[in-house]
């Protein structure tokens, strides 16, 4: 079902539906006065003609004006009312996907797995408030003033109604049908040569030097010229239909227009009407074709929200993912159990009957650092998440002592095992609460000590307030190494029994990565943790008791000679 | 924020035709307004006034009306279809200007991060552009088209309502200039307030996984709640602010159109005016009005493109470094010496290289060692004129006893003519594997026994017997792709065939196994015994023994915390 993503995803704003209809009101009021608008004045003009006495016209010259200052005023009010429904819409959005997605079972699977999907969410959030405003609205405001407006030219000529309402009609569909081809055509062809645009520029950015030396530059270009000339005709075919419902507007207006002169010029000959009235039909209905213009944009953005829409519902499900049948009864035990970390028979994998790793067998002891190599690919990271419990075997079981840590609550979970993904989030807060998250009671010092021991002490001093430093959002303040350091310092503070560190030497230099390894093994030890490092440089791994290699969906034990 | 920049117009080809199409098609549609509000006026105002409007009368009134319709489908149909046309043309040229740009500015621009930039622009802040083209471009020339002449016609019609719309439109630009300003302090305070706590919530929603991780998920929820509806509260206020001046803006026009209305209205009721002129005014008065609105509607649209280009224009003032004029020595025969060079690291207080000397003479193999970030990268950028020393100097002496001749003055293409790099990445370009070692895309590359010789004495026979298609395998952009090694050894290859006589090659082996990197050992051995110059970046020790000499590059920066 197309639609049905969409009327998800607006179910998850809980749509106020009162403030939703005062927007359409409003809405509806603007339109109404800029067709009233018209119609007055055509009126007030042809009856001014007939030089009444200046008192009969007064009604209408405070009318006129009145509208006049009607329509500015109510747009307003209309685009305020319907910001602050689509705007506590997505508050609420934001929050249930939180909360859904916080207290998703912790297997959620989609929740780990969609780095970019969380990525962007704050965009396809904001697509969604937009369908409120700007899809949603503009359309019932359409309705109510097709209607209204035939039903108001009706009231003096029914017959000239029909034709309003027909010619109304055909703009209001036939607009949003060819904004909808458009739309198709656009993500069918455009979008796949704009995405060759991008990445032939992106090429030769990234290769200049290169392709300058080596004189391929010609050619490079040459390529990029191809795939624009792609774009360009990709381009001309999606501005076919939405011309086409440009000038389907122009079209409906000029048959309004005829359609309502020959009608009334017929009634007024008939002595059916005034010549006031005459000017009303033709000129009124011309108005009501601005807000029924405003659908193709409508539909547009319907369109455009409906992706962004199926993705946020797919992440609120994904938090809400029941339980595979005959799994373990909810999380209960709140206690950290003690005893060896141990992986019997495990498979995992994110789609179910595709197991990216089977049949691990692997053991893990306070007090011992292994490794675990493979080329990129093979499942290292997987198979980390679910030793961390963060998503559920399909085969076999993760236990600590006797307890599943399926059987635990987050809080004890994450006492037990704590893993530091390579992606692991970078917090927009300050350097302190970055490393708190993983361990509350850190003080300062401690947190200075640590930071010392990952090496970044010049760093910090460059820091303008130190550990109260805030970093940015995404951390794109801090460099690649910096980043890794700060989450190796993470490992470092944390008090779980089990730690696993997932690639900890990337994007640094080969013998800082390895000294600093080397570090993390020593303190897990003293503190009588058990450690596993996972790394596609199996020189970084030295100082483990054991190595395991992934390699191929398995897992062998090579061991240390 | 200009309107239109003069630049987009001097840079955009596609822009110009464009913008001429655009104003005559704005000229179309004021005439064709015109005469339809002056038939309508007239079939209307004779009914009106008791006038006997005859069936002839009003059939030419009507087949009239329906060529104005006509008139305004096929501008409608015209300017839509062509808009996003030359939005599109325009991009293309600006992105090609910025690429080429990008390209003359070399790896030091890149280095200093202007290159991501660029890239951001070329792949998506420029589409930006086309809302500007094809939404607000056409209303801004609407505006200088349209109004005027309509407010003209009018004055023909009925003087006293010209003067009236005369008068009130410059109230709009200069109530929303006023509104603008004084509000500008405050709205941007909002705005700051509003980005700041949108990000703080989008932070925690993404980095809900490593809270989960760590077992800290349930904690937050009550503050991503609280920050969402600060947020809401500080957007709301933000946005009750912005839409003044769209409101005083639509206030402005539709009563102002009420203005002319009861004036006309007032005065033929007085019997100072003709009943077809006073309609006519009704009906033109608003579309004098409607680009204004029109305008301010896609107004904060279009400051997304203008701001996009003003990155483009800003990007193409940046000065490139200037190119040598003198023809490159020989490189058979000459010497390169680098004397004391230093290069500054981009934006950062050390210097890597630093003081680097070493002379090059023909048919050497030296290899550049030393730790990551020591510049051994840069140094072989700086050897190949693409990046300028800070300080010093590399000369090159011509074998003949001629005067030693400073890099910088040579020109860039004569020296590259005789030199062959393979970067640590090499690039493939889309085509395939035979395109690729040949660098000739024309769709017509043979393989000849040199090709064949060089892809074995680079050891890439191998890889490409165990391509899908062999030679023929499509690589690149849409192909499939070559690893690392892989695209080394093509890289190694294109030497080989090519047999320019300085050689550059940087980490060679970097990501290859041990047997491979044997065979790729013996190839650089095999480019010494060729008599050809070679100059190595390596890290490895393998490869630094393959060398005949090696000079080790040092940098100024603080050491890595290192044991």
């Amino acid at each position: 079902m197309r639609g049905r993503p969409l009327v998800r995803a607006i179910r998850l704003t809980g749509l106020n539906i009162g403030q939703l209809a005062a927007a359409v009101f409003f809405g509806a009021l603007t339109q109404a006065a800029s067709v009233a608008l018209a119609g007055a004045s055509a009126w007030l003009i042809v009856r001014a003609s007939q030089m009444p006495p200046v008192l009969s016209l007064q009604v209408a010259v405070v009318g006129v004006r009145a509208f006049g200052i009607t329509r500015g005023v109510s747009r307003y009010i209309e685009r305020l009312t319907a910001h602050r429904v689509a705007l506590s819409g997505m508050t609420n959005l934001r929050v249930q996907l939180y909360e859904r997605m916080a207290s998703g079972s912790g297997t959620g699977a989609a929740t780990f797995k969609r780095g970019d999907v969380l990525a962007r969410v704050g965009a396809d959030i904001d697509d969604v408030g937009d369908l409120v405003v700007r899809g949603i609205i503009p359309a019932l405001v359409a309705a109510v003033l097709m209607i209204g407006s035939s039903l108001a030219v009706a009231a003096f000529l029914p017959l000239a109604g029909l034709a309003v309402f027909v010619c109304l009609s055909v703009v209001a569909v036939g607009g949003p049908l060819a904004t909808f081809r458009a739309a198709r055509i656009s993500e069918l062809m455009a979008s796949a040569a704009r995405s060759e645009v991008s990445a032939a520029s992106l090429g030769i950015i990234e290769n200049a030097s290169e392709l300058r030396v080596s004189g391929q530059l010609g050619p490079a270009m040459e390529a990029l010229k191809t795939h624009e000339e792609q774009l360009t005709k990709a381009t001309d075919a999606v501005a076919r239909p939405s011309a086409f419902a440009n000038a389907l507007t122009e079209a409906g207006v000029g048959l309004a227009l005829i359609s309502t002169l020959i009608l009334s010029a017929m009634a007024w000959r008939a002595g059916a009407l005034t010549a006031p009235e005459v000017a009303v039909i033709v000129l009124m209905p011309l108005a009501a074709f601005e807000s029924v213009a405003g659908l193709s944009a409508a539909a547009a953005q319907v369109y455009k929200s409906r992706a962004a829409a199926t993705r946020i519902v797919a992440l609120a499900d994904a938090g809400h993912s029941p339980a595979p049948v005959g799994a373990a009864p909810a999380p209960a035990i709140r206690q950290a159990p003690d005893g060896v970390l141990e992986a019997k028979n495990l498979s995992v994998g994110w789609q179910e009957d595709r197991p990216v790793v089977q049949g691990v067998a692997l053991t893990l002891a306070p007090g011992q650092a292994i490794g675990l190599v493979g080329r990129s690919g093979a499942g290292k990271t997987t198979l980390l998440t679910a030793l961390a419990g963060l998503i559920e075997p399909q085969a076999g079981s993760v236990t600590v002592g006797d307890t599943s840590l399926g059987n635990l609550t987050s809080e004890a979970r994450a006492g037990t095992v704590a893993f530091i993904a390579e992606d692991a989030h970078i917090f927009a807060t300050t350097v302190l609460e970055n490393l708190r998250v993983a361990n509350g009671s850190l003080s300062e010092d401690e947190a200075v000590a640590v930071l010392r021991q990952v090496g970044l002490d010049h760093w910090l001093e460059g820091l303008p307030d130190g550990i109260g430093t805030l970093l940015g959002s995404g951390a794109d303040t801090i460099s690649g190494g910096e980043r890794r350091r700060l989450l190796l310092a993470r490992a470092l503070v944390s008090q779980a029994r089990y730690i696993l560190l997932d690639e900890p030497a990337e994007h640094l230099d080969p013998a800082a990565g390895k000294h600093l390894t080397a570090q993390l093994i020593a303190a897990a030890r003293a503190a009588g943790r058990g450690l596993l490092v996972v790394s596609h440089q199996e020189d970084t791994l030295a100082g483990t008791d054991h190595v395991y290699r992934v390699d191929e969906a398995t897992m062998t034990s090579t061991g240390r000679t | 924020m200009k309107p239109l920049d003069p630049r987009l117009i001097k840079h955009a080809r596609a822009a110009r035709s464009y913008i001429v199409l655009t104003a005559v098609l704005g000229v179309i549609m004021s005439v064709a307004v015109v005469f339809q509000a002056l038939v309508v006026a007239r079939l209307v105002g004779t009914l009106a006034s008791g006038g006997e409007l005859t069936a002839k009368a009003l059939k030419n009134g009507l087949i009239i009306l329906a060529v104005i319709v006509a008139v305004r489908v096929a501008v409608a149909w015209v300017q839509e279809r062509f808009a996003h046309r030359a939005a599109t043309n325009t991009i293309a040229e600006l992105r090609g200007a910025v690429i080429r740009h990008v390209v003359a500015l070399g790896p030091r621009f890149e280095a200093e991060g202007g290159a991501a930039k660029a890239a951001q622009l070329v792949t998506r802040g420029l589409d930006a552009l086309d809302a500007y083209f094809a939404r607000y471009l056409p209303q801004l020339l609407m505006v200088v088209t349209v109004t005027p002449i309509l407010l003209v016609v009018a004055g023909f019609v009925d003087w006293v309502s010209a003067i009236i719309m005369f008068a009130t439109i410059p109230l709009i630009p200069i109530f929303m200039i006023l509104i603008g300003r004084l509000t500008e302090a405050y709205s941007a305070r909002r705005l700051k307030t509003m980005a700041h706590l949108g990000a703080q919530v989008m932070d925690l929603i993404t980095g809900l996984p490593t809270l989960k991780a760590l077992g800290r998920e349930h904690g937050p929820a009550g503050r991503v709640r609280e920050l969402s509806q600060a947020h809401q509260k500080a957007t709301f206020g933000t946005v009750k602010i912005a839409f003044l001046s769209g409101a005083a803006l639509e206030l402005i026009a539709t009563l102002s159109v009420a203005l002319v209305a009861v004036s006309v209205g007032l005065r033929l009721q007085a019997g100072h005016m003709a009943l077809v002129d006073g309609l006519a005014i009704i009906m033109i008065a608003p579309e004098i009005y409607l680009p204004l609105r029109n305008v301010g509607a896609h107004f904060h649209a279009s400051a997304n493109g203008v701001a996009a280009s003003n990155r483009v224009f800003d990007l193409l003032a940046v000065p490139a470094p200037a190119d040598g004029t003198r023809a490159a020595p020989d490189l058979t025969k000459a010497s390169i010496v680098f004397d004391n060079v230093s290069v500054q690291a981009p934006g950062r207080d050390y210097q890597a290289p630093t003081g680097l000397s070493f002379r090059l003479p023909p048919g050497s193999l030296m290899a550049l060692t030393g730790p990551n970030g020591a510049g051994k990268s840069t140094a072989a950028a700086v050897l190949l004129g693409l990046t300028a020393p800070t300080e010093g100097r590399v000369l090159v002496e011509p074998g003949d006893g001629g005067e030693p001749i400073d890099l910088a003055q040579i020109d860039r293409r004569s020296w590259w003519e005789q030199i062959a790099w393979a970067p640590q990445r090499p690039v493939l370009l889309p085509g395939t594997v035979l395109e690729n070692l040949l660098e000739s895309y024309d769709g017509e590359a043979e393989l000849t026994p040199e090709a064949e010789a060089a892809a074995r004495a680079a050891s890439f026979s191998e890889v490409v017997a165990e391509l899908p298609s062999g030679w023929r395998t499509p690589v690149g952009q849409g192909g499939i792709g070559l690893s690392v090694g892989q695209r080394q050894r093509l890289a190694l290859a294109r030497v080989f065939l090519r047999g320019e006589p300085l050689v550059i090659l940087d980490e060679p082996t970097a990501h290859l196994d041990a047997a491979t990197e044997a065979q790729i050992l013996e190839s650089i051995t095999e480019l010494g015994r060729q008599g050809r110059t070679v100059l190595l970046v390596a890290h490895r020790p393998a490869l630094v023994s393959q060398a005949h000499t090696s000079v080790a590059v040092e940098s100024t920066a603080f050491s890595e915390a290192t044991p």
